[in-house]
Formats: C-alpha cells, sequence, structure tokens
C-alpha cells in the first residue's frame, strides 16, 4: 500500500520551525541570565546578534540623564567614530524606543532607522527596572539574511528584559 | 543505538540552540566541544556519526579542524558540516578544499538543520 507523506509536510515544516524558535529565544534568555560580568553580557550580545539574529554590526548606548543624548558604550563590527553621539532631537525613531519598546526596520522599506549611512534593522531598549538606560542598535544583517522575522523580535525582547546587566553592571539579573 | 553528533562552536549560545533542536526533532546523541582543539580529540574519542563545527573559533578554527580530522583514519570518511556566517562563494570554497562536506549558514535555520543531517544520518 502505497501511503502518501505530503499533507503531513507543512505541519512537519512549521512545527520544526517553533520548536528552532523557541530554541532560539531560550538559548538568548540563558545567555543573557548566565552572564557571569558585565563583560560576560556585552559578549552575550554580541553571540546573539551574530549567532542568533544575523549581524555582526552591533552597538550598545547609553541613554544620558536628561533623555537628550544617547553615548555610545561598546561596538562591535562598526566604527566606532562614526557613531559616538546620537540626538534624540534629531532621530524621531528613537523617541519611540525610550519609551520602552523595540522598533524594527520595515520589511521593504529602505529607509534606515537613524540618520546614519550605515542601514540600521532594528533599535532594542535595555530596560531596568521598566525604564530604558541604554539602546542596542543591530546595523547591516548577513547578505543572506534578508529581513528582521518574527523570531528576531521575539529574541530582541529578550534582549530589552534581560541585557540590563551589560549597562548596569551592579543591576541584579 | 543513536547516532552521535558532536558539535563545535565557541559560542555556548549555539551550542544550547543546536542541542535543543536536536534533542527535540531527532533521536541524535549529541556530545560538544568548544574550539577545533578540543574538537579533534572529542571526535577521536568519541567517534562521533557527523561533525556540526563553527567555522571562526579561538585556538583552532574549523577549517583547519577539518584537515585535521581528515588525517585521522577514524575520522577520515565522518561527515563534516562547517557553520558558518558567510556564504559567498570563496568561503563556501575554502570549506571544501579543507575536506567538510557540507555548510549551513548561521543564523541556523532548525528545518534546514534537521533536513541536512537527517540526510547524512537518516532519521
Amino acid at each position: 500500500m502505497k501511503i502518501s507523506h505530503s499533507p503531513a509536510e507543512p505541519d512537519r515544516k512549521s512545527s520544526a520551525l517553533t520548536v528552532g524558535d523557541q530554541a532560539k529565544v531560550y538559548a538568548a534568555r540563558m545567555r543573557l541570565q548566565n552572564a557571569v560580568d558585565q563583560a560576560d553580557a556585552l559578549d552575550a550580545i554580541r553571540e546573539i546578534a551574530g549567532n542568533l539574529i544575523g549581524t555582526e554590526e552591533v552597538a550598545v548606548f547609553k541613554v544620558d540623564k536628561k533623555r537628550s543624548e544617547l553615548w555610545l558604550y561598546w561596538s562591535f563590527g562598526v566604527d566606532p567614530n562614526k557613531h559616538s553621539v546620537l540626538e534624540v532631537r534629531r532621530e524621531p525613531k528613537l523617541k519611540q524606543v525610550l519609551k520602552g519598546k523595540p522598533v524594527f526596520r520595515l520589511k521593504l522599506s529602505t529607509e534606515s532607522l537613524l540618520s546614519t549611512d550605515d542601514p540600521v534593522n532594528a533599535l532594542i531598549p535595555v530596560l531596568v527596572d521598566g525604564c530604558p538606560c541604554a539602546v542596542i542598535v543591530l546595523f547591516r544583517l548577513f547578505p543572506h539574511k534578508p529581513r528582521i522575522e518574527p523570531v528576531d523580535k521575539e529574541i530582541c525582547e529578550v534582549l530589552s528584559n534581560c541585557a540590563s546587566r551589560a549597562v548596569e553592571p551592579c543591576h541584579s539579573r | 543505538m543513536a547516532k552521535k553528533v558532536l558539535l563545535v562552536d565557541d559560542s555556548t549560545t549555539t551550542l544550547m540552540m543546536e542541542e535543543m533542536i536536536l534533542k527535540q526533532r531527532t533521536n541524535y546523541e549529541c556530545v560538544t566541544a568548544k574550539d577545533g582543539l578540543d574538537a579533534i580529540s572529542r571526535a577521536v574519542v568519541e567517534a562521533p556519526d557527523l561533525v556540526l563545527m563553527d567555522v571562526v573559533m579561538p585556538r583552532m578554527n574549523g577549517f583547519e579542524a577539518c584537515k585535521r580530522m581528515r588525517t585521522e583514519s577514524s575520522l577520515s570518511k565522518t561527515p563534516i558540516i562547517l557553520v558558518t556566517t558567510r556564504g559567498e562563494e570563496e568561503y563556501v570554497e575554502a570549506g571544501f578544499q579543507s575536506g567538510c562536506n557540507d555548510y549551513i549558514t548561521k543564523p541556523i535555520n532548525s528545518f534546514e538543520l534537521v533536513t541536512l543531517l537527517q540526510s547524512y544520518l537518516g532519521e
């Protein structure tokens, strides 16, 4: 008797993707929560960006007390001299991010989220006690990675909620 | 008997993710190593059925580890899949010259990963 497997294929595929997505989100959370110190937490951000999301160009900016400027705190794969300060009044998307939610580049948009030459694909607030104290910027994605996917947004939520140790070393996890 | 896969990556995040995917989607047994040198010694001892190895690692990269594994008689025929952030032709060619059987790009797609491993190991 010939048994057709074709009806089961889409389910199987979607199930595999779900497990994979869950594994990525879980791995990101565990990596950040198990970071032993500030340097390790920053390394965790780099690892998550490169291995789970698909960019090797990432920077962390700290928000100043007046919330008018963001100062480059740490970066990987980008020229720090090009991105030392971001002025909130010149960057409309930053105003949104400072309300506490990540902002992503739209699927078909060619617009960058910041007024820099380098394409920005995501702005992620780092929350400490619910308030953004820093912003993680994800720049250019790998050439074979066309866009930010739904699972990447989940991972960015994890970064937003679990990466405080990278910028506030004394903050408890 | 369960097929054994050696996962090699200096990123604990990647190892955790790969291990979770394979444990949930397959019956393969996973062992891990954190760089190329570690991978060679683990591979000699564990005799894995397949090696899934990152390219950029400290101490010894994936290309070099792959070349050295091919000189070990017990590993000369073991399928080796390299994991790379770059899909460019030159980079892939370098991987094949080092003796790998296949490659997969980061960020890893779980469906692609499981399908690729099953093509070598069966379900």
